[in-house]
């Protein structure tokens, strides 16, 4: 067999289905391959990072469920790899399992700065998981499972294999066999302990039990390893406000009666007040970003710190555990959620003082979602999501883009689907949301879809409609235009003193490019046009784009200023 | 950058032996801006293991524990830890070519026990020693600054009691 064969061989044998790509001169035997066999469904992307972003949602969207499935795509060598850095970069920031297959120019002329070489091992080695090159047509199919092995052992991340031109045409030996059924990896070092410690759990029991202010992290962690349910069971059975990290939503029903929505920069009033004063912080699957804790010196106080972590690299980095207990989530949830000694505590003082918190801005909040307009006239984007939210029940998937409309995303939709809420967290990647929606989309065929953008981070990846238009992908894209880069304009207004350095944009007519490429559009500037909108875009028969026009001036808050404590949090709006 | 750091460490790693290893190790203690003082690798008597030795200065504990975390969590890592400076030999080796009449070398041949290697040009001589770091710094001073043409010293290689 060839190499271009052995490689689409181990990609079918792990039940991929969807390749992301884009062809070029050192990856054509690979494509040349796929057309002739036909076995997979190939997406081509208008940009290689399209394509990454789009194997991403794959992943993301089936991550913790039965048939967990590794995103796929392909580039050719130099720029094609290159354009992948930045989507292969975010995949390891927020964990995602992503395969990357990239060509490589021949053995004979790698490293003499041959056309469209790149050193991809030497540029992916830090952004991935592991970075391979096999460099005999017999190492091809092993290379590929254990690649495959190492993005979804323990936590996940991604991982490229680059494969030089000549190797993928080399034929092997007539001797040669590989058993996808009984290989296993040779990496002794390779090793994660799925399985909690007994007496970790025991003590860490006994620090719930003693605690009369607790507080709940929940981190990706608990999605990825499929533990909603059993940390509700937990937070129910011990009596436990949960707040959420930004990729910890829709780990449980965010409107559930412990639920304190989002914590961190950006979280609710009762999610960072709690943290500031809680006596027990319990985490579950997170890192403890800088995102979530502020200024590190001022977090958490005289709090202990129960970390239930897979990696143990992120145990004491951040913050200093009392009880670290380093293994799978979903595990230790499983074990806590039945704990016999658990106790259910009333925690009454505890739960009164939430309610003050939740009840701080509530009224405020609530007045300014309905009056849904800013000074100038314009849209309000959290009215608009709470009007998305209302319409579609929180039962469907939303993938943010970068920026306020994310936050507001995270903040105001309620989410009701276990594993519903998906962007770029880590590493921030404006124009993640295109084509990582279509991901999703193909992920999930049976759920509706929105990508919620800004006009900034839209126009990253708008080449991508070209896909959603070949492959008539349902994506329901909704454009929140306010004409600035929105988020960093808030910074400017907060802390710049309102100058507004690269953030005013002149957008083109996007009634036009959506007309260009097939999809129907609608434009929104009135409040009492927002739910029909929303309803026809549900109800179109495949992808729809609206844009609303928006308030350049409204602001996120809460704000945890970069740099500040929770305490700092910025609550209401001085200007 | 980062102010002068006094506590020497030595970092002990098993790891497979594949290309691309000691590049990873290294981009990540750059990463984490450490600097780092001597780096030594090489086999182990069980064929596809390697072992590296790292010595850096770094005051912080924590730092210094996340940094063997983040290398034994590399994929080809087996085992990394720190070495306890009281319960492990660190010891390297040194090639030193220096200038030296024969009544000097006896000197030095009745505190320091080392090897001539060459010594075909006159009173040029070219000299291997191997011991603690004290110790070969010791046998420098002991030639003398302005005697001395070249030394080459191996970094530190460590092991457990």
């Amino acid at each position: 067999m060839k190499g271009t064969e052995l490689v689409l061989k181990a990609l079918k044998d792990k039940g991929v289905k969807y390749i992301f790509g884009y062809t070029g001169g050192a990856i054509m035997p690979i494509f040349d391959e796929m057309e002739k066999q036909k076995c997979f469904q190939f997406i081509m992307s208008r940009h290689e990072q399209g394509a990454a972003f789009m194997a991403q949602g794959i992943s993301r969207a089936s991550v913790g469920t039965s048939h967990p499935r590794t995103g796929v795509c392909m580039a050719t060598s130099g720029p094609g790899a290159m354009n992948l850095v930045t989507a292969v970069a975010d995949a390891i920031m927020d964990s995602c399992p992503l395969l990357a297959i990239t060509g490589q120019v021949a053995t004979g002329v790698i490293a003499t700065d041959a056309f469209q070489e790149s050193d991809v091992v030497g540029v992916m080695m830090p952004i991935t998981k592991q970075t391979y090159m096999p460099l005999s047509v017999d190492k091809i199919e092993e290379t590929i499972h254990e690649a495959l092995y190492v993005a979804w052992t323990g936590r996940g991340g991604p991982v490229v294999v680059d494969i030089p031109k000549d190797i993928q045409l080399q034929e092997t030996d007539a001797d040669y066999h590989f058993d996808p059924e009984t290989y296993e990896p040779d990496l002794p070092g390779f090793l994660y302990s799925p399985s909690p410690d007994r007496d970790r759990i025991r003590q860490a029991v006994a620090l719930v039990n003693k605690s009369e202010r607790p507080i709940i992290l929940c981190g990706h962690g608990v999605i990825t390893s499929n533990a909603g349910r059993n940390l509700q069971k937990f937070a129910e059975k011990a009596h436990i406000p949960v707040a959420f990290t930004l990729h910890g939503l829709s780990a449980i029903p965010v409107d559930h009666p412990l639920s304190l929505g989002m914590v961190g920069m950006h979280g609710t009033v009762e999610a960072n007040r709690a943290l500031l004063n809680t006596d027990l912080i319990i985490s579950f699957g997170m890192r403890f970003d800088d995102r979530v804790t502020g200024n590190l010196d001022l977090f958490g106080g005289d709090a202990k710190v129960i970390h239930v972590e897979i990696d143990p690299s992120e145990i004491d980095k951040n913050v200093k555990t009392t009880v670290a207990i380093n293994a799978d989530t979903g595990q230790t949830l499983n074990i806590l959620a039945n704990d016999h000694e658990l106790v259910n505590k009333p925690r009454r003082v505890w739960f009164d003082q939430i309610e003050q918190y939740r009840n701080e801005i509530k009224a405020a909040t609530q007045k300014e979602i309905e009056t849904g307009l800013g000074a100038e006239g314009e849209l309000l984007v959290k009215t608009i999501i709470t009007r998305l939210s209302d319409i579609t029940g929180g039962k469907d998937i939303i993938v943010a883009d970068v920026g306020q409309h994310q936050m507001m995303a995270a903040r105001f939709y309620n989410y009701q689907t276990p594993n519903s809420w998906f962007t770029s967290g880590g590493a921030g990647t404006m124009g993640c949301s295109l084509p990582m929606a279509m991901g999703v989309k193909l992920a999930r065929p049976d759920e509706r879809v929105w990508s919620i953008n800004g006009d900034g981070g839209f126009q990253m990846n708008i080449q991508e409609l070209g896909a959603i238009m070949e492959h008539n992908i349902d994506v329901k894209i909704l454009l929140m235009n306010n004409g600035y880069l929105g988020m960093v304009r808030q910074w400017q207004t907060l802390f710049y003193d309102g100058r507004y350095a690269g953030t005013p944009m002149k957008n083109p007519n996007f009634e036009a490019i959506s007309g260009a490429y097939g999809i129907p559009y609608l434009k929104v500037s009135e409040l009492d046009q927002i739910d029909g909108a929303l309803k026809t875009a549900a109800e179109h028969p495949g992808a729809f784009l609206v844009e609303f026009l928006c308030d350049p001036s409204e602001i996120v808050l809460p704000m945890v200023p970069a740099g500040g404590g929770i305490g700092d949090m910025i609550v209401t709006r001085r200007t | 950058m980062t102010t002068a750091q006094t506590k020497r460490r030595a970092i002990l790693a098993f790891m497979l032996d594949r290309s691309g290893v000691l590049n990873k190790v290294s981009m990540l203690i750059r990463r984490k801006m450490i600097n780092v003082d001597t780096i030594t690798a090489c086999a182990t008597q069980q064929p596809g293991i390697s072992r590296m030795t790292l010595t850096l200065r770094e005051d912080s504990d924590a730092k210094a524990l996340q940094l063997v975390k983040q290398i034994e969590k590399l994929t080809e890592v087996i085992s990394a830890k720190e070495l306890d400076i009281d319960q492990s030999f660190w010891r390297e080796v040194a090639i030193v070519k220096f200038e030296a009449d024969n009544e000097h070398l006896e000197q030095l041949g009745q505190a320091f026990n080392f090897e001539i290697l060459d010594r075909q040009a006159h009173e040029v001589v070219v000299a291997q020693v191997a011991g603690t770091s004290l110790m070969i710094d010791n046998f420098i001073d002991q030639i003398g600054r302005q005697k001395i043409i070249e030394v080459a010293r191996s970094g530190f290689t460590a092991m457990e009691k």
